[in-house]
């Protein structure tokens, strides 16, 4: 227990009257690639900052490799922030130095790990440009590198990839998988499904700052059981008409031609059972599709389709590479 | 240690490596240098100006002539007195030279009525002098009665011509008042001549008597003002630097990246010594201009040691020096925490000017006490403000000269030593909510409130 990178148990964050983390407990096993799931204002960046004490839990506690989050066991992690920023004036290369010094690491050391960071990744022609010259997205690489540059045994990561572009988010999940391959422990927050299923050996999904999953990727899917997508002509009553045939059914809210419904496949049956059924009972069909399970559809049923609307709103970060 | 280094580091490298820190470095000699050298060029490039008196006699010509007579003779008393004091060896030649060049210089005049002269004032017509032809800069014509002076002259601006007639005729003014009365011309000068002369002294222990005031005796106020301006100085120039690197620092959002690798009190001093090595970089530099300065003066005039001497004794005395430097910490401390906590709570610059004013004049109240002090030392004003925490730094050195009594000099640095720390706990809380939780200055009192254990008001 007391090796776990790290231990939230009953963690609870208020802001006067809003409760931001609601009795929050989780745990983060060694070696793994953890994702924090969960819309804009779930409470993940809260969790975070309460795990790196940046700020103090209410109630609850937080333990960091054993203890409580100080700055001795804070030099065993890396922390990428949300919210970006690097100091505009200082290089390339002496902002990765900087951070690595202040974790702890000797000046030539950090200096020569800044170097070797930046010319793996082609960032070397800029190692010596002011961060104010470089493009955001070079800015965003300078300042995961300064997150890694130490060699952290445990990485948090909060929404790493916002505001980052589809090849730079390519890029990351690489480092990601690289890092983890090193033998680093990664917690990462994201309301990106996708980039969970991708990485994730485990998820904790969070809504309204309470713990609503916590699991293997397979135990989330098994949450949700397994289904077949319909759409019928508009006005058919899909569930009424499959009741008698033993097969539950309830309104999607997929886009597409008519109205689309979810039908829930009883155990030994499959979805080709459920459009026989559904063919039997002269229900109007305009599409069919077997369900493949998603990472999305675990939170819809978790919390429902309004909560998981917010998953599509931007982050931060996104409006502020928007602007 | 460590990380407070590396932010002290850090941040230091950030404010000279910019450019307004070496233009800042370069302003003060090159101001003292250029302010010095344009006083000389405007002394010396003032041209020679002409000007006639028309009168029957030549009495008022006269007393003009001899008012700038008086005039240079002053200037070359205050220059062989100055000399005297540098013990620098001068003769009377010399002398005549330190005194400033005639720049008003009596011509004929060209014509007696003032239509007639009309076109010498307006420049049409030339009058010749010892510095050649030149247009009449004035012409002062007495009126037929003899009770008006009149003065001409297109150039409205230039006033010195004028204030010499006006003191020339007060003096001729009252010369024929007292030959009227029967007394001859000398008999003021030499009524002044028999007035008793007050001489200073001092009640000295050690001397049973006294002795008479020196330089050594006034050095000690002299040296104190100067340390409490340093002080002030230095606080009024770290405004700038505390408010804008916090600034950046939450504009950036840099806090939670630095927030997780060092702890707040280690930021908060790397941040506070890296301005004050700023600053005091910019002192010492300045400082050793002025030392090069007075040394290469002292080289040229050996006298000049003997008048630094006293000044040198006062600052390097452990009853001034000490008290001195720990109001200098203190207040430093003191002033950086509030500063720093402020800024954190800015996002902007243009947010930031709206704290400055409020900042100026709580900077300004101590200033006003220094003035006061320079003019009298030991005004009970100075005594009843150093009792207030946040002008004791400035105050108390100003009372040290004084000899205050060893209980108000502990009571006072106790209670701004006391001050500081609830100061620095509270900045620490308010640059804490800044920084992590993202709080404003519409958010400053409530967590005031906060921190002292009051609930803010609903709503």
């Amino acid at each position: 227990m007391g090796d776990a990178p790290l231990i939230m148990s009953g963690a609870t964050k208020r802001f006067g009257a809003f409760t931001a983390v609601n009795n929050l407990s989780f745990e983060v096993p060694r070696g793994q690639i953890i994702g924090f799931l969960g819309p804009n204002g779930a409470g993940k960046s809260t969790s975070l900052r309460m795990s790196l004490g940046v700020m103090q839990p209410d109630e609850g506690s937080v333990s960091l490799f054993g203890a409580a989050p100080d700055v001795q066991n804070l030099r065993r992690v890396g922390f990428l922030p949300e919210e970006r920023g690097l100091y505009k004036k200082m290089t390339a290369r002496d902002t990765i130095t900087y951070f690595a010094r202040l974790k702890g690491m000797g000046a030539t050391e950090a200096r020569a790990r800044a170097n070797e960071l930046l010319e793996t990744t082609g960032l070397g022609k800029f190692k010596a440009s002011r961060i104010s010259k470089l493009s955001k997205g070079m800015a965003q690489k300078v300042q995961i590198l300064s997150t890694l540059a130490h060699r952290p045994e445990f990485l948090i990561l909060d929404e790493p990839f916002s505001g980052l572009d589809p090849m730079n988010q390519q890029t990351l999940e690489d480092l990601i998988r690289a890092e983890h391959k090193r033998g680093a422990t990664i917690l990462f927050s994201t309301h990106v499904m996708e980039h969970a299923e991708r990485l994730c050996d485990r998820i904790v999904m969070l809504a309204r700052g309470r713990k609503v999953f916590d699991g293997t990727l397979d135990a989330a899917y098994a949450t949700l059981g397994r289904g077949a997508r319909m759409a019928v002509e508009h006005g058919f009553d899909l569930a009424a008409a499959l009741a008698p045939k033993g097969f539950e059914a309830h309104r999607a809210a997929d886009k597409g031609p008519g109205d689309s419904w979810r039908v829930s496949l009883p155990k030994g049956l499959g979805a080709q059972d459920a459009l026989r059924a559904a063919l039997e009972t002269g229900a109007p069909i305009v599409g069919f599709q077997p369900e493949e399970a998603r990472l999305r559809d675990v939170f819809v049923s978790l919390v429902g389709e309004a909560e998981a609307a917010s998953l599509d709103a931007p982050t931060p970060a996104d409006v502020a590479e928007a602007a | 240690m460590r990380n407070i280094y590396l932010i002290f580091r850090r941040d230091f490298l950030g404010y000279v490596k910019a450019w307004g820190f070496w233009l800042s470095l370069a302003a003060v000699p090159i101001f003292l240098i250029v302010g010095a050298g344009f006083g000389y060029f405007a002394a010396s490039s003032s041209p020679v100006r002409y000007y006639t008196v028309v009168e029957p006699s030549n009495v008022i010509s006269g007393a003009i002539e001899a008012e700038f007579r008086r005039t240079q003779a002053r200037a070359a008393q205050d220059a062989a007195e100055l000399a005297g004091h540098m013990k620098v060896a001068v003769n009377e030649a010399q002398l005549a030279e330190a005194a400033p060049d005639r720049k008003f210089v009596e011509v004929a005049p060209p014509a007696q009525s003032v239509e007639a002269l009309q076109p010498y004032l307006t420049g049409e017509k030339m009058v010749s002098g010892p510095s050649g032809e030149k247009p009449l800069f004035a012409a002062l014509i007495l009126s037929a009665d003899g009770r008006t002076l009149e003065y001409w002259s297109s150039d409205v601006n230039v006033s010195g011509l004028r204030y010499s007639a006006e003191t020339a005729m007060r003096d001729l003014s009252r010369r024929d008042a007292l030959l009227a009365a029967g007394l001859n011309a000398d008999f003021l000068k030499e009524a002044d001549d028999r007035a008793v002369e007050v001489a200073e002294f001092r009640p000295r222990d050690e001397a049973g008597g006294g002795s008479a005031v020196t330089v050594a005796d006034r050095a000690p106020a002299i040296v104190a003002v100067a340390l409490a301006y340093f002080l002030w100085l230095m606080v009024f120039s770290i405004i700038q630097y505390l408010l804008m690197g916090t600034i950046e620092e939450r504009s950036n959002k840099i806090f939670d990246m630095l927030l997780t690798s060092v702890k707040l009190p280690e930021l908060l001093a790397g941040k506070l010594l890296a301005v004050f090595a700023v600053t005091s970089t910019m002192m010492l530099s300045w400082s050793m201009f002025a030392g090069v300065g007075s040394a290469f003066a002292a080289s040229q005039s050996p006298g000049l040691t003997e008048l630094i001497e006293p000044f040198l004794a006062a600052a390097t005395d452990p009853g001034l020096i000490i008290p001195a430097l720990i109001s200098f910490m203190l207040g430093y401390v003191l002033y950086g925490a509030i500063f720093m906590a402020l800024g954190s709570l800015c996002d902007t610059i243009q947010e930031a000017q709206t704290l400055l004013s409020p900042m100026m004049i709580l900077l300004m109240l101590p200033m006003f006490a220094i003035f006061i002090a320079f003019q009298d030392p030991g005004s009970p004003v100075i005594d009843y403000a150093s009792w207030v925490p946040l002008f004791t730094p400035f105050l108390l050195i100003l009372r040290m000269p004084q000899d205050p009594p060893m209980w108000e000099i502990v009571a006072q640095m106790g209670l701004m030593a006391a001050t500081t720390v609830v100061i620095v706990w509270l900045s620490t809380k308010v640059y804490r909510a800044g920084a992590v939780h993202g709080a404003g200055i519409g958010d400053l009192m409530g967590m005031i409130k906060g921190a002292m254990g009051m609930k803010p008001k609903a709503g």
